[in-house]
């Protein structure tokens, strides 16, 4: 099947090397674990649990009736010490539930389901108890994504393994690691949504993962497609463009064109979910970057702080260093190692003094316009920033600010340095605030 | 243990690309020194001295403005020095040189700084300082009195006296040989005495990605086609005048070109015919510096005209490329 081009994107340098061709290994026992009652989008869940409870691993530990929504599990037993707002990936402090891991830990308790038997009731329900949200980083709560609007007739299922994101392997590693749980996750989509074809994307500067799953692929309805290496080509819209030449409207979700899209990491949650009930507890972290002695491919438990995972990579080599949570061209800068990993990290970045760069001084945009000639979602990054640093909104939306998916390539292209991902996502909350008001 | 750790803290993204604007700047510096090598073979100290007024004229400019508007001067911008040397190119080297400096005065102080700053500056500053004293001719003969005492004097040179190409074209005389004209004939401005020089420099530009071809090959197409119809000989029209310097130096200018994709062709367009209309129509020798400064003002005109749909409302055009595998 033909592939087509998005237009826009751009080469970024991979740095994938330092993590590639390492094999996810377990990481080890974490003293603490810190589970934050919101870690998806949606609303936050009620604690289930009080301070002294003790806590069996998988055991349901946070809850709410709300209906986008996703529920926490302990991901470790141990001794629940506090419940109270513990900082997160995102700067902000989020309630959390803080537990004493126990020492010694019994083996998770499994069921092991027939997945011929299993309806899509079944399915739905695995996937809601476990708590399984978009593991490529969104942390859209699963079960609702699943269940579009019935106006809404999904006829294609997409499976993201395209990883575009400088550094990161974890994605890599599962589908060379895990390709018949992967195929499994993906037939029960197919099941679950009722649609003839599932397309598998990975990009190609994953050629070993695309054979091992080649290898492991039985269903001729289960499609790869080995897609350019371009970056954001793992970004819903363009891969949707990509795959399947559909666009997804401006504004709009991937079901307004009948697509439904599923991170790699995420279809072999949900057969672990279907299969064995087992809930979202662990994750595959890339945890990599210049400035680490022993970079790895961790399987982490939810809530392992930061500082355990670095440290069980040898620890920091070199300071003033910059620990991002995701890629480098979406993630977030940490302040501390204390926050935890959550369902929807992907990686931990650590960089070298040298690549540690911070708010630098900027200039005035000389309308090179490489950011335009990139922009995969055809704006003007250059009008728009000069229009949200003046603060004029109304022409920041008439520029189609809204539209922006921030991937970050305007920023990383602009010789006069302008920080026009940053400026937009500051004017993005101001115009919706103008349109709340129309 | 993490108290003891400081840690770098800056919003997406986190790698960001070499590319900067003194860079940029600096290959364009570059790109202008064949040109300039070769025009200062010609005219010895004549050129010297003009180039060196004029880069000179446009640091001092500069600093003055932008300490008038207290600001912090932006000399590593290589911008300045840029435009100085852009006026430079643009002038004869018998140029007193007290005109070559007020050219750059112009350009820089009211062209660039008055209007904002680099990026921000509507027309072309070289060419603004050039055409300003062309239109301010009267003006300027006022002024020329006084500094007239200041003018130096070189001492003959052979190749000055010549008429410029150009004008022999106009005025119908027999010709020097193309192969000449192209790649080198002392007469006229500095940017004049060589295209090949020129295009060596564009190809450096091109291949360092800060020119694209919509706007050279636009204005060069358009001036070929139309020179046709008018019974003129194109090859004389490419290799003579300001066209070259033009057409791969100026209307290229990323500040002062659109930043639409049609937008640069129809730019290209607009400029080829009215070089033509000047040329073969009024018989203006500052053809081409007027055509790309009317030009300039119509960039925001033709930006809006042409401003591409964002991803969601057209299909874009879709190039296919990889395989099933």
């Amino acid at each position: 099947m033909e592939v087509k081009q998005f237009f826009g994107g751009i080469h970024v340098p991979h740095y994938k090397s330092f993590t590639e061709h390492k094999a996810i290994k377990e990481a080890s026992l974490p003293e603490e674990i810190i589970i934050p009652l919101l870690q998806h989008t949606g609303a936050p869940n009620e604690p289930l649990v009080n301070v002294g409870d003790k806590v069996k691993a998988g055991q349901k530990i946070g809850a709410t009736d709300k209906f986008v929504s996703a529920p926490v599990h302990a991901s470790l037993s141990g001794t629940v010490t506090a419940i109270e707002p513990r900082p997160f990936i995102t700067g902000q402090m989020i309630d959390s539930i803080v537990i004493a891991v126990d020492k010694n830990q019994d083996k998770l308790e499994l069921a092991n389901n027939d997945l011929d038997k299993v309806s899509k009731e079944d399915i739905i329900n695995a996937v809601k108890e476990a708590g399984i949200v978009g593991m490529g980083g969104a942390a859209f709560p699963t079960a609702i994504k699943l269940s579009p609007p019935p106006d809404k007739k999904v006829d294609a299922l997409i499976i993201n393994g395209c990883e575009c994101e400088p550094y990161l392997t974890c994605d890599h590693r599962l589908m060379l690691e895990k390709p018949a749980e992967l195929l499994q996750g993906i037939k029960l989509l197919m099941k679950m949504l009722s649609v003839e074809e599932a397309y598998l994307c990975i990009e190609d500067n994953k050629d070993d993962a695309i054979e091992a799953v080649r290898q492991e692929n039985d269903d001729p309805n289960i499609v790869l497609l080995r897609m350019p290496t371009k970056y954001p080509q793992g970004s819903e819209k363009h891969l949707v463009k990509a795959a399947l030449d559909r666009e997804i409207p401006s504004g709009g979700l991937p079901f307004d064109i009948g697509a439904l899209i599923q991170n790699v990491g995420t279809c072999v949650a949900i057969y672990e979910a279907v299969k064995y009930n087992k809930p979202l507890i662990e994750r595959v972290v890339a945890v990599t970057g210049q400035n680490l002695k022993d970079p790895q491919n961790l399987m982490v438990k939810i809530g392992t702080p930061l500082s355990h995972i670095i440290d069980e990579c040898g620890g920091i080599v070199e300071e003033p260093a910059k620990v991002v949570v995701g890629g480098p061209m979406t993630g977030r800068a940490q302040e501390t190692l204390n926050v935890p990993v959550v369902k929807g990290t992907t990686g931990v970045v650590v960089l070298p003094p040298d690549m540690a760069l911070e708010d630098m001084e900027y200039s005035d945009c000389v309308r090179c316009c490489k950011c335009v000639e990139h922009c995969p979602m055809l704006l003007y990054p250059n009008q728009i920033s000069i229009y949200c640093e003046a603060g004029m909104i109304e022409d920041a939306l008439e520029w189609n600010t809204m539209d922006c998916i921030e991937c970050g390539i305007c920023a990383y292209v602009c010789p006069s340095k302008r920080p026009i991902t940053q400026l937009v996502q500051r004017t993005k909350p101001l115009i919706r605030e103008l349109l709340s008001k129309r | 243990m993490n108290d003891t750790h400081k840690f770098v803290v800056s919003s997406s993204p986190h790698i960001k690309s070499q590319d900067t604007v003194s860079n940029a700047m600096r290959d364009v510096f570059i790109a202008l020194m064949p040109i300039t090598l070769v025009s200062i073979y010609f005219f010895r100290f004549y050129a010297v001295l003009t180039i060196a007024v004029c880069l000179v004229t446009a640091v001092l400019t500069e600093i003055l403005f932008k300490k008038l508007m207290h600001k912090k001067p932006q000399l590593h911008d290589w911008s300045a020095l840029l435009t100085g040397l852009f006026v430079a190119m643009l002038f004869q080297a018998t140029t007193p040189w007290y005109k070559a400096a007020l050219a750059t005065f112009i350009a820089v102080g009211i062209a660039k700084e008055l209007a904002g700053g680099l990026g921000w500056n509507r027309f072309n500053p070289a060419l603004f300082g050039r055409v300003a004293l062309v239109i301010l001719a009267p003006l300027y003969a006022y002024v020329n009195q006084w500094f007239q005492p200041l003018a130096i004097h070189l001492g003959p040179l052979d190749t000055i006296t010549q008429a410029t190409p150009l004008a022999m074209l106009r005025a119908g005389l027999e010709m020097p040989p193309i192969s000449e004209l192209f790649f080198a004939f002392p007469a006229g401005a500095l940017a004049e005495v060589s295209p090949f020089a020129l295009l060596l420099g564009a190809a450096y530009l091109f291949y360092r990605k800060h020119i694209g071809w919509r706007i050279p090959v636009s204005i060069l197409a358009t001036m070929i086609i139309l020179t046709l119809i008018t019974g003129e000989n194109p090859v004389y029209h490419l290799v003579t005048g300001g066209i070259m310097i033009g057409a791969f130096f100026m209307a290229t200018d990323w500040v002062t070109s659109p930043m639409t994709d049609k937008g640069k062709i129809i730019f290209g367009v607009a400029i080829g015919v009215l070089v033509v209309v000047f040329r073969v129509g009024f018989m203006i020798t500052e053809g081409v510096a007027f055509a790309i400064l009317i030009m300039n003002a119509f960039v925001p005109m033709i930006e809006k005209a042409t401003s591409r749909p964002q991803f969601g409302k057209i299909k874009a055009v879709a190039v296919p490329m990889a395989e099933k595998k």
